[in-house]
Parts: structure tokens; sequence; C-alpha cells
């Protein structure tokens, strides 16, 4: 049984839900439990991941590591890594995660995967598995590498919640001099938009095809409702609405009474901004779109038979 | 100023995606492919740049002979030149051994900016721009929604969560993965096309970067064992019929939601 490194992440002064999953992923695996904390007056956090189940746990402090810089955070988690003889380092799929997690790979040479929903112990060797072509497939990975560095998707897993014995050794790291420097996080200012009150929204995606469609034919159906606009990522690149209607991870997360879901295919980033609807209705041309994985009610057809007719028959149940 | 721009050439977002013999990729024969649509617009924030002043685009690109169409339409909307790692030996790489293929031609180009696209629609892996970055020894951000140059840095808005963005300033030479939606991407225009054809496109091999033995398949540390549809689990109901049908089926659950 090898050691795996659980990398945590501080958010707002916090560990982060995503760091507990990881100790409940590697303790499942089994082996050895190192943890990682990064940050500047960390030795509580340290503490606490200890005590949630990233038993042995390295504490990176300092002001350099106040906030994230790739550079710096690298040069702990190599550190770490080095310390524990980790043979498999998990870290959370997230802005930082991602950014840092191919970089500490390259340096050692390991072995990488990204955003793996599972990893488990299959006949002895260690799966990965993970979304290709954005979430459309599957896949199961393997690696043949002294050491494998994986990102995990927040919510792989629940948190670890029993209590475990651990401990915290500080680690002195020096990470030379850095090539970046974070300047400042800067939060957008209020949204014209507030999806987050509306009990019913109506999202438009890529299928709906071109920006005037939306006045058309996505409004009409969430104005016949009395519910709000939506739409997904790809909508608001395009520049066919504001950012202010984007509903996902980088764009608002929502939990109507209602979700109706048009011409939209479901990527993961969109997902996560609305499966916890109450009711998700999905409209779209394609069978085996994965916006049919979360949806309570499917309709495989053209939006633009389903929309209109869906709307006028609303009025209508109004008027009567 | 000397941009390098990376391109991927993947199957087009409406192609039909059928598991291969080996089951572990996609049928690639009969669909369409496209470049990679984060990389379209890693390729706009360099002609930006390029639209500016004075800087030299080129754009590389690994793969078979398919993708010399992704390089020339690059070409065509405006990049100056392009490489393309044409070599069955590299076939079968992993993230890592196609970042050693770039930084390779990174090296012997010296570029004072890289730039990448946050992922690839394909593979979903976002490693190759920071590996790159490592390699190269230069320091990276990712998810980019802005980029500004100031003298000989680069201050980059970086897209985080709940909307928030986190500011980073970056020494060149850097990397820099872009986000999608950071700027509108151009089309090559007819011009473009006409002009590309004239465009130099120097194709290498993996003996000419040095590297043999050290990227494919053999070299890879992970490796896709299978690929499938994921399993239809708790998925929706489907309502079919007529389009009356649908509706007042439609119709009936909002009701019974309690929510007309």
């Amino acid at each position: 049984m090898g050691t795996t490194l659980i990398v945590a992440e501080i958010q707002e002064g916090k560990l982060r839900e995503a760091s507990l999953e990881l100790a409940s992923i590697a303790r499942k695996l089994g082996g050895d439990v190192h943890g990682l904390v990064v940050g500047k007056g960390v030795a509580a956090l340290a503490d606490q991941f200890a005590k949630r189940g990233a038993g042995k746990v390295h504490a990176v402090d300092g002001d350099v590591f106040a906030n994230y810089n790739a550079q710096a955070y690298a040069a702990a988690i190599r550190a770490a890594i080095q310390a524990s003889k980790a043979d498999l380092v998990l870290i959370p799929n997230t802005p930082s995660g991602w950014d840092v997690a191919p970089r500490v790979a390259a340096a050692l040479d390991a072995g990488f995967v990204s955003d793996c929903f599972k990893i488990e112990d299959e006949g002895g060797e260690r799966v990965f598995h993970r979304r290709v072509f954005n979430g459309k497939l599957d896949a199961r990975m393997t690696a043949k590498a002294a050491c494998v560095v994986a990102t995990v998707q927040p919510g792989a897993s629940a948190p670890f919640e029993g209590s475990a014995e651990g401990s915290v050794e500080s680690l002195a790291v020096d990470p030379g001099a850095l090539r970046s420097r974070y300047v400042e996080t800067k939060h957008t200012e209020a949204k014209g938009v507030d999806l987050s009150k509306a009990e019913i929204i109506v999202s438009g995606g890529r299928g709906v095809g071109a920006p005037e469609k939306f006045p058309e034919v996505i409004q009409p159906l969430a104005t016949a409702l009395g519910g709000a606009m939506g739409a997904s990522r790809p909508v608001v690149d395009a520049g066919w609405l504001p950012h202010e209607y984007q509903v996902g991870s980088s764009g608002q997360v929502v939990q109507p009474k209602l979700y109706i879901a048009c011409g939209i295919s479901g990527a993961i980033q969109h997902l996560v901004g609305m499966k916890t609807s109450n009711y998700i209705i999905a409209i779209n041309k394609d069978p085996d779109a994965p916006i049919f994985e979360v949806a309570d009610l499917g309709v495989v057809a053209d939006l633009f038979e389903i929309v209109p007719a869906l709307t006028k028959a609303l009025r209508d149940a109004k008027g009567a | 100023m000397k941009i390098m721009v990376c391109l991927k050439q993947v199957p087009h977002q409406d192609a039909r995606l059928d598991v291969d013999p080996s089951g572990v990729w996609i049928q690639e024969s009969n669909i369409k492919f496209e470049i990679n649509s984060y990389d379209t617009y890693a390729l706009e924030e360099a002609l930006q740049i390029k639209d500016k002043g004075d800087a030299e685009v080129f754009v590389v690109s690994v793969g078979p002979e398919r993708v010399t169409q992704a390089l020339r339409t690059a070409l065509g909307m405006g990049a100056d030149r392009a490489v393309h790692v044409k070599d069955p030996a590299v076939e079968g790489s992993d993230p890592l051994g196609l970042a050693k293929v770039l930084a390779a031609v990174a090296k012997a180009e010296q570029p004072d900016l890289v730039f990448a696209g946050l992922m690839s629609d394909d593979a979903n892996y976002s490693a190759i721009p920071p590996m790159l970055a490592e390699l190269l020894g230069m320091p990276h951000t990712t998810a980019a929604v802005k980029v500004e140059r100031s003298g000989d840095k680069l201050v980059v808005d970086r897209e985080i969560e709940g909307g928030a963005n986190e500011v980073v300033e970056l020494q060149t030479p850097c990397v820099v993965a872009v986000q999608t939606g950071i700027n509108q991407v151009r089309y090559a225009s007819l011009k473009g096309i006409m002009a590309a054809k004239k465009k130099p496109l120097d194709v290498k091999t993996v003996a000419d970067l040095g590297l043999e033995g050290q990227v494919g398949a053999a070299a890879a540390k992970v490796s896709v064992v299978k690929i499938a549809s994921p399993p239809k689990g708790d998925r929706a109901q489907i309502l079919s019929g007529s389009t009356d049908q649908v509706v007042s089926g439609l119709i009936g659950k909002i009701k019974e939601l309690g929510l007309l």
C-alpha cells in the first residue's frame, strides 16, 4: 500500500469542503494518508485538517503563501511529496487546483489525470474515472508512474466525517524568486439579472442558434410562466446575451422550483449551476445529451417546434 | 515581439461520437474536425496584439495530416506562419508528452509570449499550458478573461468562482491559457485564406525536436483504458409523441408542480 498526499484548499479562511472529500477518497483507497495545508497563519487549519482525516499534515506557512501563486504553491506541493514519499497526490479541481497541479506533475515527470469523479482500486489496479468530450463520454484511465498527480471534481465524494488521529508538522519551503504575483481579487458588481430569486427559469443554449431567438423564443416562454430567462456559457461567450444571464459555475448558481433547459447539451460547468433545481425539464435534439442525465423530464425534439407551442398553450391556459 | 499560439484540432462539437473498436477513443473517420474552441480565443488574443503593433504570431499544432486544415485556417485568420509536428511516433502521447513536444518547439523559437486554450473540447485535460510553462521555466496563468500588457509584464484577470476574477501580474516570457469569451473571434476572410496559401507551414518530426523515445504511447505515463457513454441511471423520463401530446404532457407536469 502506498501513500496518498491530499492537498487542502483554503477558502475565506476555512478548509474548503472539497479538501475533506479528498480525505474520504484517500482513506477508501487505503495506505497512509498525508495532508498539506499551504497559506499564511495556517496552524489552526492544519490541526483541523489532521483531525478530519488528513492524517499526517504538513503545514507550509509564510507571507509568500498568503495568496495563491502557481510557482510558490507548486514548490510547496513538491516539498510535501518529497517529505511524504507519496505515490498519489490529490488536489481539488478548482481554479487554483487545476492551475497548479499540471505544473507539479511536469516538474516531477509524474503521471497526471484531471477532474476525476471517482478513483478506485479495481483488482489491484488504480483506476481514474473522468469525463471527456465535455461530459458526453466517460473515460477510465490507468497510470504507470512512480507518482501520479490527480485533480478531483468537487463533490466527487462525501466529506470525511469520522474522527481520526492526526498530527501536524511544519515544512519549510523556499519557492525562490517568483516571476508572477497576485495583485487582487475583483468581485463583480451586483448583477442586473438576479436569477437566484426566480421560481422558474427558462434557459437557452448553443442550440438556440442565434441571438435574436432569445427574445423571440426563449423569453416568451419565461414570461408566459412568470419566470426569468437564463443562458449557458456558449451563449454568453458568443456575445448573444450579457454575462448576467449565465447559469453555471462561472455564472449564477440557481435552484428554482422549475428549470427548463432548451438546446443546452449539459456541459459540467452548466450542470453545476442548476442540477439542484427542484424540477428540471430538458428539450434537446440529441438524445445522448448529458442534460438528460440530470433532468427529470426530457423531450428529444427541435426546441423550435416545442417551445413556441408550449408558450402558446400556456397563454391559452391562462386566458381560459 | 514573438507570440506562439498552441492549437489543437478536435472533433467538431456537433460530431457524432461513436466509440471505435479499440474502445479507447472515438471513431475519427467520417467526422468533421475544427480548431478547439478555447484555442480560437487564444489565437484571437494573439492576433489582437499583432493588430496593435509589431508582433509575429506563429501557431503550433501536433497531430496527423488532417491538422494541416486547422493550421491553414489559423493562417487565414492572420497568423504569420505555422509549425506542424507530424509524426506517427507522437501518437498516443499523454499531456506531458505533448507538453514536451510544444516545449521543444518553444525552446527553438524563443517566443516572448505563449497563448493556449484553457482546455481541449475532446480530452478535457486542462493540463498542457501549466506543464509547458514548467518545462520552459516560465510563469503561467489559466482561465484568462482579460490580458493587458504593461511594459515587460502582463496583467491578467483570471476567472475564479462565483463571478469573481483574480488579477495576476506575470513577467514575460510567460504562458497564458485563455478562457472562452475573452474576445470576439474573427473569421478568416477570403483575402486571408488566399494569403494563407503562401504563408510558411513547417513540418517537424519527433527526431527534429530531439525527443526520440520521450513521447508517444510507449512513454505515456497515463492512458485511457476504456471510454463509454455514461451509465444511463436515473435519467430523465422522456416525453414522446406529437408536438401537441408533448406540450400537453409538459403543461400537465407544470400544473402538478403547482406552478400554473
